[in-house]
């Protein structure tokens, strides 16, 4: 692995920080509040850093729920990936993780659902969300992606690529613009 | 006298009860490892409070609320809610940095969940 080349690229693609490894909630924690020194060093709006470090929250928590509830073995497989990039006037944040194949369907939907929202049908159903009963032992309160695509205004975009017969690996992006 | 005083951490805003004021304050951040493990002593408390002395004083100043927090607050809301239409005495304060639109919306979104007073205050400086 040439260090160089990595670090090339992370600066051609406005690549700020990336992790990947296993995500324990105390690394969740530093990585956000180094996200939100970092941010709030640039001169931006606190909107957009709020905005950044929230969609940075809820990526790394649903997918280490999702790891944790599905049980997915620890190692590379348990592990998740991280990146805050900058391009042109626009922070996009990236999360990846393995999911079961057998899950994908469901997932891609929901998140079809969600981009087919209009901003007001999206706080209603955030709301709806909110008013309806957990199912026992919920680790999350299932309204993660809807609270940011409500806050990118853009979309959430994802891509999957099939690892094995079991996994998959599921990508999700959501843009926040600088203001 | 029950007592309530939860210290904060990185992830989790400090939860304390003040006797004197009959006031509850939550302040920092809340996007705890597991939210709705973190918020059940303090909901518990909340109703056992109530039912020994109705009335509470909810102040809140908390800059960022991850999603599932978002849930626990309103299910708190809800219990302060109940407290108020069977005569308690409640008020909330929800305290934002001017700068800060995102928690001035969600104080917005929270006040039309309860008919008891929400008053929302704007804090005027960078912190």
């Amino acid at each position: 692995m040439d260090l160089f080349q990595l670090r090339e690229q992370f600066s051609k693609d406005g690549i700020m920080m990336c992790f990947n490894g296993p995500f324990s909630h105390s690394i969740i924690e530093e990585m956000g509040t180094a996200i939100k020194n970092h941010l709030a060093n640039e001169n931006i709006a606190r909107v957009a850093v709020q905005d950044v470090f929230a969609a940075y929250i809820e990526m790394t928590q649903n997918a280490r729920n999702y790891l944790t509830r599905r049980e997915i073995p620890t190692g590379d497989t348990g592990s998740a990936t991280i990146m805050i990039a900058k391009k042109d006037d626009v922070y996009v944040v990236t999360s990846g993780n393995v999911v079961l194949r057998e899950d994908i369907a469901e997932l891609t939907s929901r998140v079809d659902g969600i981009n087919a929202l209009d901003p007001d049908s999206l706080k209603k159903e955030i709301r709806r969300q909110l008013r309806s009963e957990l199912q026992p032992g919920a680790l999350g309160a299932g309204i993660g992606l809807m609270e940011m695509a409500k806050r990118s205004g853009s979309g959430l975009e994802y891509s999957i690529r099939d690892i094995d017969d079991r996994f998959s690996f599921f990508t999700l992006r959501v843009q926040i613009p600088q203001v | 006298m029950r007592t309530l005083d939860i210290v904060q951490s990185q992830s989790t805003p400090q939860i304390r009860y003040d006797h004197q004021e009959h006031v509850l304050r939550i302040s920092g951040e809340s996007y705890p490892e597991n939210s709705f493990e973190f918020y059940a002593p303090v909901t518990a408390w909340v109703k056992e409070h109530l039912a020994e002395e109705n009335r509470l004083r909810l102040d809140i100043d908390v800059s960022y609320m991850n999603s599932s927090s978002t849930k626990c607050m309103l299910d708190l809301l809800d219990i302060l809610e109940e407290a108020h239409q069977k005569g308690g005495a409640i008020d909330i304060i929800w305290r934002y940095d001017k700068d800060n639109p995102r928690s001035l919306d969600l104080a917005e979104e929270f006040k039309e969940e309860v008919s008891c007073t929400f008053s929302i205050v704007t804090l005027d400086q960078s912190r």
